[in-house]
């Protein structure tokens, strides 16, 4: 599983360093940073939650 | 999409109606099967009520502008920074102010929070009643706003007036007429502008390690912000850090008294009050709406608008919406995907969402473990502000700890 994010629509909501700390951090304003691109199968759960609670779609996820 | 209802009065929602504040639910509910974008009573102007629209919008600063005529706004005398004034300047400021109200900085603050919701919660829960606005929704957010920004924690009584002088002037005058309460709003938004001068000019000459003196010497692009852009901030950081939370806060604890099962359900397992919290901000959506002002004629939802117009951009009927949220009428506390848009979205994204979302949990946790069981006191019924969905009188009963 990889995800990537689209920094252009990211404005910072916090939802997927919240849901999935292990695969997303945050820079100084608080928008994402991808900490692992190349998601490991304990993470992908977790992931999913991400792309799922993100209300700006800034997250995709390709199997 | 459902075609729109012909009938004028069919396509007409007043969002100021006492029923509304209490139950919007119902309303949005209509506007999704009758008219997704309505006409608001008295003023005529328009409403969008679906979510993709309104999220839309939202990401479209060009169309929906967020600068607009100053007697929209509350005793201000020039807009409030960044909430009221378009990216790009709008993004300036927020590269300034983000890092400040981020999730980390948040967390800082965390266990003094803890602290002030456990000393409110001391001084009523031998009584086995109180008054849930002004005894802990109302004070819990002002000694949040106070901590943050580093003014004292003894000015809380001054900044709960000046407050309520701007949002709900009438409490003050005991009148109704529109002239007078806007000459009250206007005298303490100038008291509040004589306040923060005082604190700037104060900071300016003994710095401390607080928001105030950090505001005081920010610069942008290498200038230090002025005077008025800093009172401007401030303003704003007053008049949207207090009530949104109190109105969280008074929605939340009245679903759950009315909602014991779903209430026990949190009392055993604490884990579930991020999701809790999530759900109830979706669900109650406290904030309704955000105003814009259309930058083009264009047709939405199949109503016309008109460049100028104020629009409504209704987000608690967004949250709602069956076409983006399944079973989107059940409250759900392990929802698995949930983009509510309580704190809007696009480039206005609540500045406090963070600070917000620490409050609601602490307060949501320490209410909890120290008052499990509650219910409103027998014969008596919530009452609920329009605007913001302050739940203005909320008395809770309990069984008081030996």
């Amino acid at each position: 599983m990889k995800v990537r994010v689209d920094a252009a629509a990211c404005v910072g909501h916090g939802r997927c360093y919240e849901l999935a700390p292990g695969v997303f951090g945050e820079d100084e304003r608080g928008h994402c940073r991808v900490l692992l691109p190349d998601v490991p199968p304990e993470q992908q759960k977790p992931a999913r939650a991400a792309e799922a609670n993100c209300p700006e779609r800034a997250i995709q996820i390709e199997a | 999409m459902s075609a729109p209802n012909p009938d004028p009065e069919a396509r007409t929602v007043n969002l100021f109606a006492p029923e509304f504040a209490r139950c919007p639910q119902e309303v949005y509910a209509r506007m999704h099967a009758e008219c997704p974008v309505a006409r608001a009573a008295i003023t005529n102007s328009p409403v969008i009520s679906r979510y993709e629209d309104v999220i839309w919008a939202l990401r479209h600063p060009d169309l929906f502008s967020s600068e607009m005529e100053l007697q929209m706004a509350l005793g201000t005398e020039r807009p409030m920074i960044p909430q009221q004034i378009d990216p790009p300047a709008q993004t300036r400021y927020r590269k300034l102010l983000d890092p400040h109200f981020s999730r980390k900085k948040m967390a800082e603050l965390e266990p003094d929070m803890r602290g002030y919701a456990n000393d409110l919660i001391d001084r009523f829960i031998d009584a086995g009643r109180c008054d849930f606005d002004p005894d802990f929704a109302v004070p819990l957010p002002c000694t949040a706003f106070l901590r943050l920004i580093g003014l004292p924690l003894s000015d809380l009584e001054f900044f709960l007036e000046l407050k309520n002088g701007i949002i709900r002037p009438q409490l003050k005058t005991q009148s109704i007429d529109q002239e007078v309460n806007r000459t009250a709003r206007v005298e303490s938004g100038r008291q509040i502008y004589a306040y923060f001068e005082e604190v700037i000019d104060d900071r300016t000459a003994r710095p401390g390690d607080d928001l105030m003196t950090q505001l005081v010497h920010a610069e942008i692009g290498g200038e230090r912000l002025s005077r008025n852009e800093i009172l401007d901030i401030c303003f704003l950081l007053l008049l949207a850090g207090l009530d949104t939370v109190t109105a969280t806060l008074g929605c939340n604890i009245a679903y759950l008294a009315a909602n014991p099962k779903q209430r026990r359900s949190l009392v055993e397992k604490p884990e579930l009050t991020d999701g809790a919290v999530e759900e109830l901000l979706r669900w109650e959506t406290p904030v309704t709406g955000v105003p814009r002002v259309a930058r083009k004629d264009m047709t939405v939802g199949g109503l016309e608008i008109k460049e100028g117009e104020l629009v409504t951009l209704l987000l608690g009927a967004a949250d709602i919406d069956a076409d983006e949220f399944e079973a989107s009428d059940r409250v759900d506390f392990e929802r698995a995907r949930n983009r509510h848009l309580a704190f809007g979205g696009g480039p206005h994204r609540c500045l406090g969402s963070h600070l917000a979302r620490m409050e609601l949990r602490v307060a949501m946790q320490e209410w909890h473990r120290r008052i499990p069981e509650y219910q409103v006191a027998p014969g008596e019924a919530p009452r609920y502000s329009p605007g913001i969905r302050e739940v203005l009188y909320l008395p809770l009963v309990w069984d008081a700890p030996r």
